[in-house]
């Protein structure tokens, strides 16, 4: 059988897309094997929460499948699935939160704007570099961003979508969404900075 | 001090995921899934939810396969692209391994699923006549009844109805057809010939060396019938007369 070479090779996202829109059932476990390792982590980083992870996770592909089950086989072929994917999984993950706040401090008022401890932690090339050491670090640090800035910054840093991905996945404007990415890579910085003084 | 990719980093948080993962998916959706595995009578096709093993049948007609599949079920079944633990030890009972596997009978009645659990007591090299059942389940009557619930028997191989024979020990009917039954039973040490041979003779039970009696297919008790302590018995009162007590494994009398 081909079953396991197919399972080994990344699905192109049009592909899979085209595969749902010819017949959604049989292509539908190429999807779920396709992201769930991404969509795990990300619903694991945003809440902060590994033991719930693969429940909302599991609840995003469920409800991924009974959005395709409504739509026309065009609209499925013409679907950006990641980000599509993502904008459920921020959804859930939105809901989940309200549902039980998490009980850490945030590092930012409510208004999104980073407090003056951690405003201008300097300039640095815009992105993240991580030593395997730091992985806690870094995670403790994403736990303590805002609901403003912080799936902008994860789909941005962690999950490397592009900024026309994220703005489509938050329906905010790609500006909006670049300005919440930078702050959350700052206030993460400052974080870590602080963390190694 | 080694630099790691954020994809490494990204995918520590989702690498443990569990390996029931996409069955609660599936379970979610309303899918169930098949594999094509090998077994004793060739290949067959194994479906499967979050909650076991669902159906069991012949493969070969994929299309006609999930037709039947949908209609019995009521749900879609489509292949799988990748196995997970409850495949994976179907695939391992069906090679012979000693595993468990979990079933959903949830389809079959509340009568039928005592049946299929009584009969996945059986042992490998053992056969017990309908009747045995229908008495071990306390309904002495139901004999053609528990025949017709093994029929029905949605995961033939894993929970062995093939080990349930008729009460003159002919093999009986089966769903894979009743040559293949004999050929399982024969493949696992049942002298299927043999005892339907002395049943002709009108041979009942068989008491042994060690002060009990049994039934003809418990075990290979069969093969020891003309050796030292072995006695062919035609009734109960024989089995009596001998000062025989009944064999706490094959039950040949009601308790």
């Amino acid at each position: 059988m081909c079953a396991a070479a197919a399972a080994l090779a990344p699905e192109p996202e049009s592909m899979l897309a085209g595969a749902l829109a010819h017949d959604l059932d049989r292509a539908f476990e190429h999807v779920v094997i396709a992201y769930r390792v991404r969509i795990v982590a990300f619903v694991a980083r945003m809440l902060h929460d590994g033991a719930r992870a693969e429940d909302v996770a599991q609840d995003v592909f469920v409800r991924a499948y009974r959005a395709l089950q409504t739509y026309s086989p065009e609209r499925r072929a013409a679907l950006r699935l990641r980000s599509w994917l993502y904008a459920i999984a921020h959804n859930l993950v939105r809901n989940a939160v309200r549902d039980a706040p998490p009980a850490s401090d945030s590092l930012e008022y409510e208004d999104g704007e980073p407090r003056a401890a951690v405003a201008d932690a300097g300039a640095g090339p815009e992105e993240l570099v991580l030593r395997r050491e730091a992985w806690d670090s870094v995670d403790a640090a994403i736990a303590t961003l805002s609901a403003a800035v912080k799936p902008a910054f994860v789909m941005r840093y962690v999950d490397e979508l592009s900024y026309d991905e994220i703005a489509l996945t938050l329906e905010q404007p790609v500006g909006t969404v670049k300005a919440s990415a930078h702050r959350g890579l700052m206030a993460v910085r400052a974080q870590l900075e602080k963390n190694d003084e | 001090m080694s630099e790691t990719n954020m994809r490494e980093f990204r995918e520590a948080a989702g690498s443990a995921i569990s390996p029931g993962f996409t069955a609660k998916v599936f379970a979610g959706c309303g899918l169930d899934r098949y594999v094509t595995a090998v077994s004793p009578l060739g290949d067959v096709n194994v479906a499967w939810n979050a909650c076991g093993v669902t159906a069991v049948r012949r493969a070969g007609d994929d299309e006609a396969f999930e037709v039947w599949y949908a209609e019995r079920f009521g749900r879609r079944v489509v292949r799988a692209v990748e196995d997970d633990p409850t495949s994976t030890a179907a695939r391992a009972k069906l090679r012979g391994e000693q595993v468990d596997v979990p079933t959903d009978l949830s389809e079959c009645s509340e009568f039928e699923q005592r049946v299929l659990r009584k009969a996945a007591e059986i042992s490998s090299g053992n056969a017990r006549p309908y009747a045995w059942v229908a008495r071990e389940l306390g309904a002495p009557d139901a004999a053609r009844a528990v025949g017709n619930a093994l029929g029905r028997n949605p995961v033939p191989l894993l929970i062995p109805c093939h080990r349930v024979v008729r009460t003159d020990y002919s093999a009986g009917g089966y769903v894979f057809g009743t040559e293949a039954k004999r050929a399982l039973l024969e493949g696992e040490g049942m002298d299927l010939g043999a005892v339907e041979a002395i049943t002709r003779r009108g041979i009942r039970y068989i008491g042994c060396d060690d002060g009990t009696f049994c039934l003809p297919t418990c075990g290979d008790v069969v093969s020891h019938v003309g050796q030292d302590g072995y006695v062919a018995l035609h009734s109960l009162e024989e089995a009596h007369r001998h000062g025989l007590q009944p064999c706490a494994s094959c039950r040949p009398v009601a308790a």
